[in-house]
């Protein structure tokens, strides 16, 4: 009788100090998704040399010195309602300001709230290489397609 | 000689009589079991309060005896609590009641009052939640995000559960009972606040993921009794 109760309990903490809820699962901030096409043939998707890629002020994105691909996820400011980027392809660079407003989403007790973002519009006053800029969905709630598409 | 054995088989019949109702005589003394109210206190809440600053709480519990073994059981608390999790800080507070009924499954040796029992409880609580702080969850470091301290307040929120409970009650001295129960919750509903859940409630406390929770009290009891009655 003893042994079955111990065994009982010990099942029961078991179950009960492993629960799904105390690690975050679920996706949180989103990241701004970027394609860059070709501005000619606007349907195809075309490489971009970076070199880099940067907030002002802070250093370059780690995955995104030096590579070439078709598309970019970066974050934004989560305590500002702008973030400014340069964008370094094949030694040009752009500068594009990226204006939205902030909410805060409850997510779950170990993810805690997320950030998303709405009413994007860009502020760009250079076109050294970008020729065109298309916002594709101004919000970002998720970073599983596109938001906008750069033309070069 | 034939008078002789008619005598002695009265005499015996006579005998085996007299002893029986003696037996049932004693029975009935003895098995004289108390009736009554107890009231109580959970003495888990005061001792989680004193050494968890950010808890404050306390539980009356209460029962009746209706049938032999049935018990009408409630249970009054309070509590106020701060929940600090990785990326959230909230306070609850509010109070409940818990109404329901325990079938003692055990069968007492004569003169006994102890208890192992199962029951069943509904319970109702009305609290508020104060969203004291978040921080945005962020995947990666390039952004670092500030604390936001909202301080909100969701005011007038309800909650309703069934439990199952697990317990014992054990007569230390005359008519004081020490008891110690556990308690699986299962949440019927709830009016979560906007945009916040309500991941704490007063008498349910933690709700997991599925709805579920679990509670534990340690009683100190004492029983008014009323009327004294025959098994």
């Amino acid at each position: 009788m003893k042994k079955y109760i111990t065994i009982i309990i010990v099942s029961f903490l078991a179950i009960l100090s492993c629960e799904k809820d105390d690690i975050c699962i679920e996706a949180t901030t989103p990241n701004l998704v970027i394609r860059f096409y070709n501005n000619d043939i606007q349907t195809d998707v075309k490489d971009v040399l970076l070199d880099s890629v940067w907030s002002i002020n802070k250093n370059g994105i780690e995955q995104y010195k030096s590579v070439s691909t078709d598309s970019i996820a970066i974050p934004l400011n989560l305590n500002e309602d702008s973030t400014t980027y340069i964008i370094e392809n094949n030694s040009i660079k752009d500068t594009l300001k990226f204006i939205y407003d902030r909410k805060d989403i409850f997510v779950s007790r170990s993810c805690g709230y997320k950030t998303i973002f709405e009413n994007l519009q860009i502020e760009s006053n250079s076109t050294n290489w970008i020729k065109n800029i298309n916002i594709n969905n101004a919000i970002i709630e998720n970073d599983t397609a596109a938001h906008i598409s750069i033309f070069h | 000689m034939i008078q002789q054995h008619i005598f002695l088989f009265f005499i015996s019949i006579l005998f085996t009589v007299t002893v029986n109702s003696q037996i049932k005589e004693q029975d009935t003394i003895k098995n004289k079991e108390k009736y009554g109210l107890r009231i109580g206190v959970d003495l888990s809440k005061p001792i989680n309060s004193f050494f968890q600053t950010e808890t404050k709480g306390l539980e009356l519990v209460s029962d009746i005896r209706v049938l032999r073994n049935y018990y009408a059981a409630v249970e009054l608390g309070f509590l106020e609590k701060t929940t600090n999790e990785d990326y959230l800080n909230f306070t609850t507070k509010g109070s409940y009641i818990k109404a329901g009924f325990n079938y003692n499954a055990y069968e007492n040796w004569i003169g006994m009052n102890n208890e192992i029992y199962v029951g069943l409880r509904y319970g109702l609580s009305f609290f508020n939640q104060t969203l004291n702080s978040y921080t945005p969850n962020v995947y990666g470091t390039y952004f670092i995000p500030e604390t936001i301290e909202p301080n909100t307040e969701f005011k007038d929120l309800t909650a309703h559960w069934v439990e199952f409970v697990f317990g014992m009650k054990v007569e230390t001295f005359n008519n004081l009972f020490i008891g110690a129960s556990i308690s699986f919750n299962n949440l019927i509903s709830t009016s979560d606040p906007d945009n916040f859940k309500n991941l704490q409630i007063p008498g349910f406390n933690r709700v997991f993921l599925n709805n579920k929770g679990v509670g534990f009290n340690y009683t100190l009891s004492y029983l008014i009794p009323i009327i004294k009655k025959n098994k």
